[in-house]
């Protein structure tokens, strides 16, 4: 008896469908039981029918019937309009133009103080920072940042793509940050090296441990950076002899609701890590080594104020 | 756009060259199909590690940009058999009442895994592969397929049998 791969699958694939037609009888199931004793092999892709099967039943019936079993246009006319779609579009075009909204994508966002990790395709993983929104659109390798801040890891040589709004950072082997600012937004590279194309189609590539401002009128100059400033991604907000006016307007981003301090405070200097997710005790803690206290009129609006020394 | 990110595995001179000498043209062939230049980088990519992959001794090709372009065909086809899945899964999802709708991560999961069904019951002629799935999916019994499909049982346990083998082959 030939026991060739095609030859297994059929068998076991009758087998399957007269035990579901629900007429097998007694006997069939005696058969079927002694054609699996009868050769490892055939054991073997009883088992593997088995666990095909499986791989239908935990879907939802619904959502998996309308994809799976959405019209076919066949795939003569999928090859015809693949190949169809001809004109090279102006890139500045191409970038400008908003995504349709046919393509599926996953909106993400985080609430302020809230950070967030999602795992992507091949490995790759985005981090949301506070009060930040994307869009991922998977078809097209793309994540979108709408607001806020965002982290992305690639590990393989795919490409993943962050479009901003004054341009797009093409990721692959290669770790970035990329910050939406009042106008423009701040790439930063720490891990391999991106390339980063402006709205007029300029392409340039910043390495790792750089960091430049893209705008709508381009890529500004590339420069060093701390990459303790970006240690949001482990939860730490970190300083290093900064004014505290700077540190504050930092950390004003992670909490919900006002903060506000007195003019006088903005030049004294603050060092030290602190724990983004506890940023109550983040103020405790400049209250106790710095000449200020903290006013809580309710959660959330705390006034910052010089200590009286008499108090 | 990503000279880096040439295979490991293209170790021999030959293969190097092979990559080198077409990439880029094939990168424009295909970018005048999908009109944009980061899809047409990824297909590229692919296509290269598919003749790669393939047993076809590289340097015996007499017309590599032709044999390319077959591949890269292929996977054009695949590329837009996913667009058009992803699109019907996106509808059906906006179908769905808000509280039903599952969390961006299972929205992965589910999505991923519908796709590779997808590859799997490519090629099955389309009233085979409903049958399947109304069998698999919504658990009608072999006498309700057959009413709908206005066939008698023995068909539809034909379709099914189809099916199975069809599937258990492409994963063997």
């Amino acid at each position: 008896m030939s026991r060739t791969a095609p030859d297994l699958a059929r068998a076991a694939a009758q087998w399957l469908a007269l035990l579901e037609s629900g007429s097998a009888t007694e006997r069939d199931h005696a058969r079927l039981q002694q054609w699996r004793d009868s050769h490892p092999q055939h054991e073997q892709i009883w088992q593997k029918a088995q666990s095909l099967r499986q791989r239908f039943t935990d879907l939802p019936p619904a959502l998996a019937m309308a994809s799976l079993d959405r019209p076919q246009p066949g795939r003569r006319a999928v090859l015809k309009r693949a190949l169809g779609v001809a004109a090279l579009l102006p890139t500045a075009w191409l970038l400008s133009r908003q995504l349709p909204i046919d393509v599926w994508r996953a909106d993400l966002h985080t609430a302020t103080g809230e950070r967030k990790r999602v795992p992507l395709l091949d490995g790759s993983s985005l981090q949301l920072n506070t009060a930040s929104a994307v869009d991922v659109d998977t078809a097209r390798r793309r994540v979108t940042l709408v607001e806020g801040e965002m982290a992305l890891t690639v590990p393989g040589a795919g490409t993943l793509t962050v479009q901003t709004r004054y341009g797009q950072v093409i990721v692959s082997q290669a770790e970035v940050c990329v910050r939406q600012l009042s106008s423009g937004c701040l790439v930063s590279v720490l891990k391999g090296a991106v390339q980063v194309q402006d709205l007029r189609g300029q392409v340039a590539t910043l390495q790792g441990g750089q960091q430049a401002r893209l705008q709508a009128s381009g890529m500004g100059a590339a420069v060093g950076f701390d990459a303790l400033q970006l240690g949001w991604r482990d939860g730490v907000l970190t300083a290093q002899n900064q004014l505290l006016g700077d540190f504050l307007r930092e950390l004003e981003r992670y909490r919900p609701g006002v903060l506000r301090w007195d003019p006088s405070l903005e030049a004294l200097r603050v060092t030290g890590s602190f724990q983004l997710a506890d940023t109550d005790r983040i103020l405790a803690l400049l209250a106790s080594t710095m000449p200020l206290q903290v006013q809580s009129r309710t959660q959330y609006w705390v006034t910052l104020t010089p200590r009286k020394s008499a108090a | 756009m990503n000279d880096a990110v040439v295979p490991t595995h293209l170790a021999e001179p030959s293969l190097h060259t092979f990559y080198r000498d077409h990439r880029s043209w094939l990168e424009s062939w295909l970018r005048r199909r999908l009109g944009n230049a980061w899809d047409a980088a990824d297909l590229s990519q692919d296509t290269f590690l598919r003749v790669l992959a393939s047993a076809q001794p590289i340097a015996q090709l007499q017309e590599p940009r032709a044999y390319l372009v077959t591949v890269g065909k292929r996977l054009l086809v695949n590329f837009h058999q996913r667009r058009s899945l992803e699109q019907a899964y996106l509808n059906a999802l906006m179908q769905l009442p808000e509280a039903c709708v599952p969390s961006p991560e299972q929205r992965w999961l589910l999505l991923e895994t519908l796709q590779a069904l997808d590859e799997l019951l490519d090629g099955l002629p389309a009233v085979v592969r409903r049958a399947f799935l109304w069998s698999q999916l919504e658990g009608l019994a072999y006498r309700e397929i057959a009413e709908r499909l206005k066939v008698s049982e023995r068909t539809v346990k034909r379709y099914m049998a189809q099916a199975y083998e069809h599937c258990l082959l492409v994963e063997l």
